[in-house]
């Protein structure tokens, strides 16, 4: 069975942009949040453990 | 100007289409992609026939789908065949300049193929997820301002998005509405520190100096902060072409392999599952000299084995005939109105050996094997009623299941058939990383 294009109409409207910026910027926790610290050893980890599952070579 | 266009095609990996602004997400994650496809045109439905990053790649470079190409799994046994029609090979036989920006070559030997230019600043990271958009950027931008020849098709690989989300620290506070990232009582992604995936982010990028993240909230934040991440360097990317003067015919489609699943579906911060939080992707396309008219939005199906003969046809380049997908060029030119596919036929075959058949109305799901969520091999979801595929109907309308089920086994019947394979390749390979994993585990 062949997937073939059925004809339909084009949507000609511009993408809206967000309806309202909120990147939590003014969050008061932001200085709390925790470091994120990715040591060699961690990529090592990770590239072991995607190895043992066949995910790199 | 030249004829041919430049072509550029950018691969997000692992960027969802809903948590794009141009694709209904409230938050302001993608300000510059928005404005991208704001100047030229948006698919709304695209879908992935194969997933993760091994299938869905060769599908796009191939234009064919996965029952057809046979590479059904990420790292299974499969092979592409030497004979496969491969779009940088063709554009390089049409007098394109290639160049790839990707690491994929080394994963997968076919990825190499049609490549005269090869760059990979991965090698500077031990993994090669970790390489940033602002270090593809500079050798792609390089590259175009000191080597290439019109036309020239680029390939780049973007991997921020992809796991592990470690976005720059200057955007800590983003998308975040507080509470406590590292609650140790909070308990909410116990479950997936028994995936060996989820057990590898709790080993690595989700320990902190706090403790360990235990929130999903903020794991969530971190991928769209990646996904803000990515959108500067598409920025970058943008202003470079109009500084070297070359954007008006230089065709730049965005689009990613696969989506990510966050926590839907029991499927934690990764691409399996066939819901389509990870087969639907985002396709934009900006070529100024090409597209009939800037902000143009495309409501039909389309699959990511239409890229090929798309660019085939943008290049000049008489289509192969052994192509699955159809090219939408006419469409983007105004030459024909939007048309699409009436339903859509996809697989995976690394954590779920599954297909799926999606129409406007239905998702089907089927298990070739049992999958490790203990989810039944027959799924059903009524999309209009239940967008987000929470309620599986399939006891409730047999009739339905037993409709989609025959259209799903006649098309890959069809394929196997046009392909010349006696064995279905989703049987054949397996749930290829529950394999090694259960073999690694003993």
């Amino acid at each position: 069975m062949e997937q073939e294009p059925q004809k339909k109409a084009a949507d000609t409207a511009v993408p809206k942009p967000p309806a309202k910026p909120d990147d939590g910027k003014d969050n008061p926790n932001a200085a709390n949040e925790p470091e994120q610290v990715i040591r060699p050893e961690d990529e090592a980890l990770v590239v072991e453990r995607l190895r043992e599952l066949g995910y790199i070579e | 100007m030249q004829s041919k266009p430049n072509i550029i095609l950018i691969s997000a990996d692992s960027l969802r289409a809903n948590h794009l602004g141009c694709y209904g997400y409230t938050l302001p994650t993608s300000p510059n992609i928005d404005k991208f496809a704001g100047e030229g045109a948006l698919f709304e439905k695209v879908f992935a026939p194969g997933i993760p990053t091994q299938p869905s790649h060769t599908t796009i470079f191939t234009g064919q789908h996965p029952v057809t190409h046979g590479v059904v799994a990420h790292g299974g046994k499969a092979k592409l065949a030497r004979g496969t029609p491969f779009l940088p090979e063709i554009l390089l036989e049409e007098g394109y300049t290639t160049c790839a920006v990707d690491t994929l070559f080394r994963e997968r030997i076919w990825f190499g193929r049609g490549w005269e230019y090869i760059i990979d600043p991965s090698l500077h990271h031990l993994f090669y997820a970790s390489v940033t958009q602002e270090e593809l950027n500079d050798r792609a931008i390089h590259w175009m301002k000191t080597v290439q020849k019109s036309p020239f098709f680029m390939f780049i690989h973007f991997w921020d998005v992809h796991y592990p989300y470690t976005p720059p620290d200057r955007m800590r506070g983003m998308f975040y509405k507080g509470g406590n990232p590292t609650d140790p009582d909070n308990h909410e992604l116990d479950e997936w520190w028994d995936h060996p995936v989820g057990a590898m982010a709790r080993d690595t990028w989700l320990r902190t100096p706090n403790g360990l993240i235990t929130d999903p909230n903020y794991v969530t934040a971190l991928y769209d902060r990646e996904i803000r991440y990515l959108d500067e360097g598409i920025a970058a990317l943008n202003d470079a072409l109009e500084k070297l003067g070359i954007a008006e015919n230089t065709m730049v489609v965005l689009l990613a392999d696969h989506g990510e699943s966050m926590t839907d579906h029991r499927v934690y911060y990764d691409h399996y599952g066939l819901h389509d939080c990870c087969v639907q992707v985002p396709t934009i396309i900006k070529w100024p000299a090409g597209i009939a008219k800037a902000g143009t939005r495309f409501a039909p199906f389309r699959q990511l084995f239409d890229i090929a003969p798309t660019l085939l046809e943008a290049a000049g380049s008489e289509l192969p005939e052994d192509l699955d997908g159809k090219s939408f060029l006419p469409q983007l030119t105004g030459k024909e109105e939007a048309s699409g596919y009436d339903q859509v036929v996809g697989c995976e075959s690394t954590w779920q050996a599954k297909y799926y058949l999606r129409t406007d109305r239905y998702k089907f799901i089927l298990a070739r094997y049992p999958d490790l969520l203990g989810n039944p091999d027959r799924e059903l979801f009524d999309l209009q009623a239940d967008p987000g595929e929470d309620h599986n109907i399939a006891a409730e309308e047999p009739e339905v299941v037993a409709e989609l089920e025959a259209k799903l086994e006649a098309f890959v019947a069809d394929k196997m058939e046009a392909a010349g394979r006696t064995e279905d390749p989703v049987t054949k390979e397996g749930p290829v990383a529950v394999e090694i994993w259960e073999q690694h585990r003993g």
